[in-house]
């Protein structure tokens, strides 16, 4: 639907062929067993995301995105349709494939920082010297270095969300799930965080597949923005977000950036 | 008018504390109440050490009898507890069972528990265990029933086994709630083989008191009312200072919000970048 490739040039990713696709989900719907019956809660759900791409969802509240993520994580199974993962199904979760991050930190308080950033590791027994390693040199792409040994407790909002994507990166899965990360921080910090993720992207050419409720910050992340309906959730409309990379704050402030959030706010209004 | 600073609290507490021992001391030597209604901290400490011999045995008596109630109790607390706070069907049925079988004032079972088990250390240990049971119980299913859903949502996406959910994720997320309770419950274990030995016995500091009261003896009542103090008080703070070595993020979870101060939201490193 979307001709994007002539617009995107994205430091550090290799230009990809459309065809190659790291997530490719086909009819996929989903009904819930609720209290007073079956709920419909995704429709006919069919998306293709190029390996290396960053894909924003949004859509109003309850419209089933985190639903839909959990599903790409194998974390829920839906009732109908298929997903692939780089040509193959996904139907547990496969960390080696797909990492998450989740609304809340989801830190293990128990844990530092770097304890934390370790732990997929020490899940599948990695060894003590490799965990460390890895483990810091993730903690040194996120900008934390020297805040190892702090628990999350002693963590601002925006640095507990950098252990948190340090975490998902530390097993190099290519594929990035990613449900409101930053929808517990500020504004400031949120923007901040934002800028750094795509820093952090653009070094590692990993597939993003992001859920966000704000519209600014879906146009200033994305390669492609899919506007979701409200409940049974399907996809109304596919966005190319033409802006150049690396995407500037100064951005924000133009006319282009200011036409693309208008049509999708111009959707979702459409969709509630 | 400059508001004088407080004194630290730590400071204030040791003083309360001097200054009731002062009491103690003071006001039975002046005649204010009689010595045989309260005798003065110097006759109670000499009759504890005149009768040392007969205080330590007492002790031994009663700290053997709270460590098997306490292991009793934090055992099947614990397992209890995980069960049923851990399966939500056993959950739904039993809690509210359990819940409020902790109001019974457990003490009524006593005199059934030295039937069954005579006036020996086993009616104490049984009716002690069972009476600590109930928190540990409650507190253990309580702490596994509130741990955030996302911590095991996390974990599940990050590959963890069924057995991984519980030993890495389930197990020290209800760590504090179990601890709260284990706090809880060796202080009621303390004070159910106390109370059972004051009822019916033959031995123990709760014995000691009955009896030397039964003979109008104050300051051996009073020797042996200090030592069960002394016990409770050490029992608390060293459950207290495990629960703070074992539950790190907990204890220090309050004091420092330095990372609020420069966190904010760019970390220098970062933004150079």
């Amino acid at each position: 639907m979307a001709n994007l490739s002539q617009t995107m040039t994205v430091p550090g990713q290799q230009d990809t062929p459309p065809e190659k696709a790291a997530i490719e989900v086909a009819n996929l719907s989903h009904i819930y067993a609720g209290a007073q019956g079956a709920v419909p809660a995704l429709e006919d759900i069919s998306m293709s995301v190029g390996s290396g791409r960053f894909v924003v969802i949004v859509g109003p509240s309850g419209c089933g995105k985190t639903s839909l993520l959990m599903m790409l994580a194998g974390l829920r199974a839906q009732s109908q349709g298929t997903i692939l993962c780089h040509g193959r199904p996904i139907s547990n979760p496969d960390p080696q494939r797909v990492g998450v991050i989740f609304q809340e930190a989801s830190l293990y308080p128990w844990l530092t920082a770097l304890d934390n950033i370790e732990f997929p590791l020490s899940l599948r027994g990695a060894p003590r010297d490799e965990r460390r390693r890895r483990a810091q040199a993730m903690l040194i792409l996120v900008g934390l270095e020297g805040f190892g040994e702090r628990y999350p407790h002693e963590l601002s909002g925006g640095m507990k969300q950098r252990v948190s994507i340090a975490r998902g990166l530390v097993q190099d899965p290519p594929v990035l799930l990613m449900d409101e990360p930053f929808a517990a921080l500020d504004e400031q910090t949120r923007m901040t965080m934002g800028h750094e993720l795509l820093r952090i992207w653009s070094k590692t050419s990993k597939t993003v597949v992001f859920i966000t409720h704000s519209l600014t910050e879906a146009v200033f992340l994305a390669d492609e923005v899919l506007v979701m309906s409200a409940r049974p959730g399907r996809i109304i409309d596919r966005i190319a977000v033409t802006l150049t990379r690396p995407r500037t704050y100064e951005m924000m402030a133009t006319d282009a950036f200011g036409q693309l959030r208008e049509r999708i706010w111009h959707q979702i209004r459409k969709a509630d | 008018m400059r508001p004088r600073a407080l004194p630290a609290p730590a400071k204030v507490r040791w003083a309360m504390l001097v200054t009731l021992l002062l009491a103690w001391e003071l006001v039975p030597r002046t005649g204010l109440i009689p010595e045989l209604l309260l005798p003065a901290l110097s006759s109670t400490l000499k009759v504890l050490y005149q009768d040392s011999h007969i205080y330590w045995a007492a002790l031994l008596v009663t700290l053997y009898e709270v460590a098997l109630a306490m292991l009793i109790a934090c055992g099947g607390g614990i397992i209890t507890g995980a069960v049923v706070g851990g399966i939500a069907r056993l959950r739904d049925l039993l809690l509210p069972v359990f819940s409020s079988l902790y109001a019974v004032p457990m003490v009524i079972l006593y005199p059934v528990f030295t039937a069954w088990f005579g006036i020996g250390s086993e009616s104490k240990i049984a009716f002690a265990g069972i009476y600590a049971f109930f928190p540990v119980m409650l507190s253990t299913a309580a702490g596994i029933r509130t741990i955030d859903p996302q911590f095991i949502l996390a974990a599940r996406s990050m590959g963890a086994t069924l057995t991984q959910q519980v030993t890495r994720v389930i197990i020290p997320a209800s760590l504090p709630a179990v601890f709260a309770g284990l706090r809880l419950g060796g202080a009621l274990a303390i004070i159910g083989v106390v109370v059972s030995e004051m009822l019916t016995a033959a031995a123990g500091i709760g014995y000691l008191v009955t009896l030397n009261r039964t003979i109008l003896d104050s300051a051996r009542v009073f020797a042996a009312l200090l030592m069960i103090l002394v016990l409770s008080v050490a029992y608390y703070m060293l459950a207290r200072a495990i629960e703070r070595r074992v539950v790190v993020w907990q204890s220090v979870g309050r004091a420092p919000k330095a990372a609020q101060a420069e966190g904010g939201p760019g970390v220098p490193v970062a933004a150079a970048a």
